[in-house]
This record gives structure tokens, C-alpha cells and sequence, in this order.
């Protein structure tokens, strides 16, 4: 199913959490909101749930082309994933995936043999079918995200919304959820929205990623376009560590160049470095296993964070103290935006 | 994990600081002992000292007076004291009815209220939310000899309203009979009142005034900490309405509301100044404290701790069945956060 909203806006109290929001999402697409605490992302995903509605004079939200503004969070076919799980505590795990099934109205409610083959298909795929009789406290943050999937799952949704779904869960948890995730959506091909604000894991498991701020869209890409090709200053410096050089553009306004670690080219020699090296002196040096954080000071006293591969360190040779040349491989340059 | 040694750590500090003098520890221990014994334990035992001062018999008969034996003669006195103690025997069980049939109507209206209450002050966010959370609680910081007063100045004669209340006719609901086909409806009350004040609608209403806080401010924390979440799900799930409060908020606060409603009937049984003052003194408006304060002014100390007796076995129970609740609540909540 798609999924259009037009100039939807949203305010708590005066203060505006959405501006002017536009967004289309295809059918079948796994789209991230991705963006800080307080961009609004969340927001977004509760108007297009109708959790929350949106401002008097907004636009419409489209479910495949047509308008679900003004049509209950229940009559909307979503699926929406919690956060916090809001798994049902008094009932297990079975009771919790079968709840949507038992709540439809006595003439669509499927038989009680066709709830359980169901629910037990549901267990069967989040890899779950022994712990049916467990209460969700008696289970793993892991394990209890994926029965809340399950249950979102077991109404048939034409979307599926995730409110931050693995926010709450450890790293090992986290990287091997999301790729489950991935592997999930490619079978059942729903189209999903979900919200997060770990840039690793917007651009790892979705096919394009909205990122946000301060209520806006910034960008609005595939991953590789928005982390090679960041819209603004805003998207590069969320997405990943940065040095910023402050300096003139080549039609020669202030401006400023944000270079990535990994895109400055080090060296010994002035001229293996590249045409407009310059020179600095390394003070610090940081291993992290594959890549090594080098810690630059330039002559003029800024500090420049380079990282290499931890073969080209060891080929470098490089001590406190040695002076290096380095130069920029790959600048995005941008004027200064005033205008809020 | 990494949290058990610590807790045991701190336990075992807070044991070694608790047991560090144990002079400090016995004067503690024994102050309080003292104190409960002087302030509570001592009248408590009093009361049913003084209620079987005549023994068992004296204490029955305060509820069945002895029947003159058959066929004896009696003196002019004795019969006058047997009608005298009939009448008074009367007039506790029409305060034990009047006080049954106040908290049947109170504590289900209370259920209604603190429920509407505590659900609109936690999970809806309104101008003047504050205010109303504010309101709730007054009834505990008013005098409850004011809060009578409000009414008597409300619906008495010199009302600020007008005597409108004073010419309000409604039925006597103890007063249903059954009249039969005739008039065409079988059931018809015999009896009206007339007026709001000095009758027991009145006490219906200061009782309501009273007890308000209770159900609501038991129920208040526990739905605020749950916040919406399961509810949401539910209704995201298509759940109606309806099913959404059966199926998961009712479930989840039912032992708060358990213990809400607890507190709210020992405070119906038991409140004396409210409605003392909307009673108008009057014998048929007796609630069982007003008729232990009755026999009490009229000399009669043994039939005054008998019905004593009775409030205080209604508090006992009150204290058990609470405890029991905070007790197995305590363990739910401690099996819900060792199995997280």
C-alpha cells in the first residue's frame, strides 16, 4: 500500500513539533524516520497511525489514495509497534498475538481453530512457538519485541509502524533484531515506516531513509544518497563524525567544508598526500580494531580527526609527536544558512 | 545481573546500619510498641471489654431484646423496660440498614467517578488538568463538619439557591411493595420524602463528598505509570472501545481499584462529622456511628462499644483485606521486575 501526507503540521502547546510535512512512501517500501530526540519523528509516525491528528488546515494522509484522515486508529488496517512493547502483562504470549484476531466483530472473527493456526504461523515466524504460554515478564526485551511484531502482524495491517523498535534493547540484540527485520519485511513485503535515531541502523536496514529535524524533512533518499550526498550540513554532521574547516568557497563567500575521518588522506611525504596537502602534527593515537583514530594539530592549532585502516597505520608506522601531511579527499562545502 | 551483588551490598549495609546500636534500635522498638499500645491497642481492647460488660447475653441483647417469658406477670417498670430495650434494638438495626444502604450507593457511584476521574486526569492532557487533580483531593483537607454544612446551606431552607431542595419529593426505596395488577404496575413505593436536607439522601450525598478521593486516588499513580500504550494497542488492533477498558485497563488496575474501594466503604461505614450535620439528629436518619453517639448521650455505654464493636470488627477486616492486597500486589510487582 502507499502512503502520501501533504503539509501536515503538528503543535503541542504553541510550540510546533511538525512543519509543513511531505512525504510519499511506496508500496512495499521500508522507509526510516530518522532524526535527534525532538525532530518530530515520532510525531510524524503517530499522525500517520492516527494516534494523533494533525493540525486544523494540514493536508490529508493518504492510504492508496485515499483519505484516512478522519478514519479511527482502529479502522485504519495499521500495525503499530510500541517502544516500551505495550505487550498486554495479564495475558501470554499466545492470548497477546491472538488479541487482535478475538477483537474483530463476530462476522469477520475467524473460527477459534482458525485463530489458533494462525497465531500459531505468527509463533512459528518470530521463532517463538515454545514460549506460547509465557507472560511477556517472563521474557527477554528481544524476544517480547518481536511477539509485540507478531500481534501488529496478526491482523493482516496494510502498514506496519515501528516506534523506535529496538530503542530499548542491547548492541548484539540490536544488530541481529534489525537484520531480522529486513529479512522479514523482504518476505512479507508489507509497507513499513519506522522511527529511529541510530544512523547505523536507518541506513543498514532501510530502503530510504527520511532524515529530520527540528519538525522538517531534510532529506529524503536512499542510504547511499544520503550519506554520500548529505542535503545539508544538518544530515552530514548527524550521520557521522566530522572535522569542520571554516574558510572561502570558490566564489569566494565564508563558507564552511565538512570532511568525513575516513575521507583525509594521510601521509609522511608532502607529495603522496595529494596536491594540496598541508601539514600537521599527530597527538593522539586511538585503536580500534579495524580502524585507527589519529588526532591532528595543524600549525594555525585546529584539531583534525583522521581515521585509517588499521593496514595502512601499521605500513605508516606513525608515533606521537611525527609530523604528517594530510589533505582532504572528499569536502562537501556550504554556505552558511542564516535564514531559519 | 550486574544489579543483584550491588542490592545485596546495600541490604546488607542497611541491615549493619539498622543493627548498629542496638540500645538506639530497643528505645526505637519499644517507643513505638508503647505508643501503639497506649493510642490504639488499649481502646481497642477496651471497646469490646465495655461491649461484653454484661456478657455475652448483654451483648446480644443490644440487637434481640429478651421476650418476656410466656404467661409471666410483670410489674408496670419491667414492662416498660422490655419496650424500651425493643425500641432501641429498633433503632440500631434501622442504623446498620440506613449505613448498608448508604455504602451500596456510594461505593458503586465512587467506582464510577474515581475510575472516570483517575482515566480522564492520566491518560488525556487538558487545560486545567492540575486544577482538577487538585479538586479531587479537597474532600481530604475540608472538614468533614463543613463539608455537611456546604450542603445544609445548599439544599436547606436558606438555601443560596432557594428552597427549591425542601419541596423535592422522591421515594422511600426500603418502601417498594408489591401492589399487584391493579393499579397497573406492580411495584409501588409507599412512602415519599419531601425535601433533600435531614433526610437520607442527604447522608447519601455527604458520604459521596467524603469518600470522592479514594477510588480515584488509588487508581491515579498506578494508571499514570502505565500510561496509554496497552490501550492504544488494543485500539490499533481494532479492539472497540469497550473491549479495550474490559480487556486491558480493567485488568490492570483491578487490584488498585480493589483497594480504592476498600478504603472508600470503611470511610462510608464510619463517617460521623458530614453527616451528623445533614442527619438533623434525627432517629431515622441514624447511621451506625450517629447511633453509637446516641446511646452513648443517653447513658447507655454497654449498647454503645456493642455497635462499637461491630464499625471496629468492619475496620479489622478492612486492615486485613488491605494488607493483603498491598502484600500480594508487592509480589506481583517483585515477580514482574526479578523475571525482567
Amino acid at each position: 500500500m502507499t502512503i502520501e501526507i501533504r503539509n501536515i503540521s503538528k503543535s503541542y502547546g504553541g510550540e510546533r513539533i511538525l512543519r509543513d510535512i511531505d512525504l510519499k512512501i511506496n508500496s512495499g517500501e521500508l522507509v526510516a524516520l530518522l532524526g535527534p530526540s525532538g525532530s518530530g519523528k515520532t510525531t510524524l509516525l503517530r499522525v500517520i497511525a492516527g494516534i494523533e491528528q494533525a493540525d486544523e488546515g494540514s493536508g490529508p494522509v493518504l492510504f492508496d489514495d485515499v483519505d484516512v484522515s478522519n478514519v479511527d486508529l482502529g479502522k485504519r488496517r495499521i500495525g503499530f509497534v510500541f517502544q516500551h512493547y505495550a505487550l498486554f502483562k495479564h495475558m501470554n504470549v499466545f492470548e497477546n498475538i491472538a488479541f487482535g484476531l478475538r477483537a474483530k466483530p463476530r462476522r469477520e472473527r475467524p473460527s477459534e481453530a482458525q485463530i489458533r493456526e494462525k497465531t500459531q504461523s505468527l509463533l512459528d515466524l518470530i521463532q517463538l512457538g515454545n514460549l506460547s504460554q509465557r507472560y511477556p515478564s517472563q521474557l527477554s526485551g528481544g524476544q517480547r519485541q518481536r511477539v509485540a511484531l507478531a500481534r501488529a502482524l496478526a491482523v493482516e495491517p496494510r502498514v506496519l509502524l515501528l516506534d523506535e523498535p529496538f530503542g530499548a534493547l542491547d548492541a548484539t540484540v540490536r544488530r541481529e533484531l534489525r537484520r531480522w527485520l529486513r529479512r522479514l519485511h523482504d518476505t512479507i513485503h508489507v509497507t513499513t515506516i519506522f522511527v529511529t535515531h541510530d544512523q547505523e541502523e536507518a541506513l543498514e536496514v532501510s530502503d530510504r531513509v527520511a532524515v529530520m529535524n527540528a519538525g522538517r524533512i531534510e532529506q529524503y533518499a536512499p542510504p547511499q544518497e544520503v550519506y554520500e550526498k548529505p542535503a545539508s550540513p544538518f544530515v552530514f554532521k548527524f550521520l557521522g563524525n566530522y572535522n569542520l574547516f571554516h574558510g572561502r568557497t570558490r566564489g569566494d563567500e565564508p563558507g564552511e567544508a565538512l570532511v568525513r575521518p575516513h575521507d583525509i588522506a594521510i601521509a609522511r611525504d608532502p607529495n603522496a598526500a595529494g596536491a594540496s596537502a598541508r601539514p600537521g602534527v599527530v597527538t593522539h593515537i586511538g585503536f580500534g580494531g579495524a580502524v585507527v583514530k589519529i588526532e591532528l594539530e595543524t600549525e594555525d592549532k585546529t584539531h583534525v580527526d583522521v581515521e585509517v585502516s588499521a593496514p595502512t597505520f601499521r605500513d605508516l608506522n606513525l608515533k606521537r609527536g611525527d609530523k604528517v601531511w594530510f589533505a582532504l579527499r572528499n569536502a562537501q562545502e556550504y554556505v552558511p544558512d542564516f535564514v531559519i | 545481573m550486574a544489579g543483584a551483588p550491588l542490592a545485596s551490598t546495600s541490604a546488607t549495609l542497611n541491615r549493619r546500619a539498622a543493627n548498629g546500636n542496638p540500645r538506639v534500635r530497643a528505645l526505637l522498638i519499644a517507643l513505638t510498641i508503647g505508643f501503639l499500645s497506649i493510642f490504639i491497642l488499649a481502646p481497642l481492647v477496651n471497646v469490646f471489654a465495655q461491649a461484653f460488660a454484661k456478657g455475652l447475653d448483654g451483648y446480644l441483647a443490644v440487637f434481640w431484646p429478651p421476650s418476656p417469658p410466656e404467661g409471666a406477670t410483670l410489674g408496670v417498670i419491667q414492662q416498660r423496660k422490655l419496650a424500651e430495650a425493643a425500641v432501641q434494638s429498633e433503632r440500631t438495626w434501622s442504623a446498620i440498614r440506613l449505613t448498608l444502604a448508604v455504602a451500596a450507593v456510594v461505593v458503586p457511584l465512587n467506582i464510577v467517578f474515581g475510575l472516570a476521574a483517575a482515566w480522564a486526569t492520566t491518560k488525556f492532557r487538558f487545560r486545567g488538568r492540575a486544577l482538577l487533580v487538585s479538586l479531587i483531593d479537597l474532600p481530604f483537607s475540608v472538614s468533614p463538619v463543613v463539608a455537611g454544612l456546604v450542603f445544609v446551606l445548599l439544599l436547606g431552607r436558606n438555601g443560596v439557591f432557594g428552597d427549591w431542595a425542601t419541596h423535592l419529593s422522591w421515594p422511600d426505596p426500603f418502601s417498594l411493595r408489591w401492589v399487584g395488577f391493579d393499579a397497573g404496575f406492580p411495584l409501588d413505593f409507599e412512602r415519599d420524602f419531601t425535601g433533600v436536607i435531614f433526610t437520607p439522601l442527604a447522608i447519601v450525598m455527604a458520604s459521596i463528598f467524603v469518600t470522592f478521593p479514594f477510588v480515584a486516588r488509588s487508581l491515579t499513580p498506578l494508571m499514570e505509570s502505565q500510561g496509554t500504550d496497552e490501550e492504544l494497542a488494543a485500539l490499533s488492533l481494532g479492539a472497540s472501545g469497550w473491549r479495550t477498558f474490559w480487556k486491558i485497563t480493567a485488568p490492570n488496575v483491578k487490584w488498585a481499584l480493589l483497594y480504592g474501594v476498600i478504603l472508600c466503604t470503611a470511610r462510608a461505614f464510619g463517617e460521623f462529622g458530614a453527616v451528623s450535620v445533614v442527619s438533623g439528629h434525627i432517629d431515622v436518619n441514624d447511621t451506625m456511628p450517629l447511633r453509637i453517639e446516641k446511646l452513648w448521650n443517653e447513658y447507655n455505654n454497654q449498647a454503645a462499644f456493642t455497635v462499637a464493636s461491630v464499625l471496629t470488627l468492619l475496620a479489622v477486616f478492612t486492615l486485613v483485606a488491605k494488607t493483603a492486597i498491598e502484600w500480594k500486589t508487592a509480589r506481583d510487582h517483585a515477580t514482574a521486575e526479578g523475571k525482567q
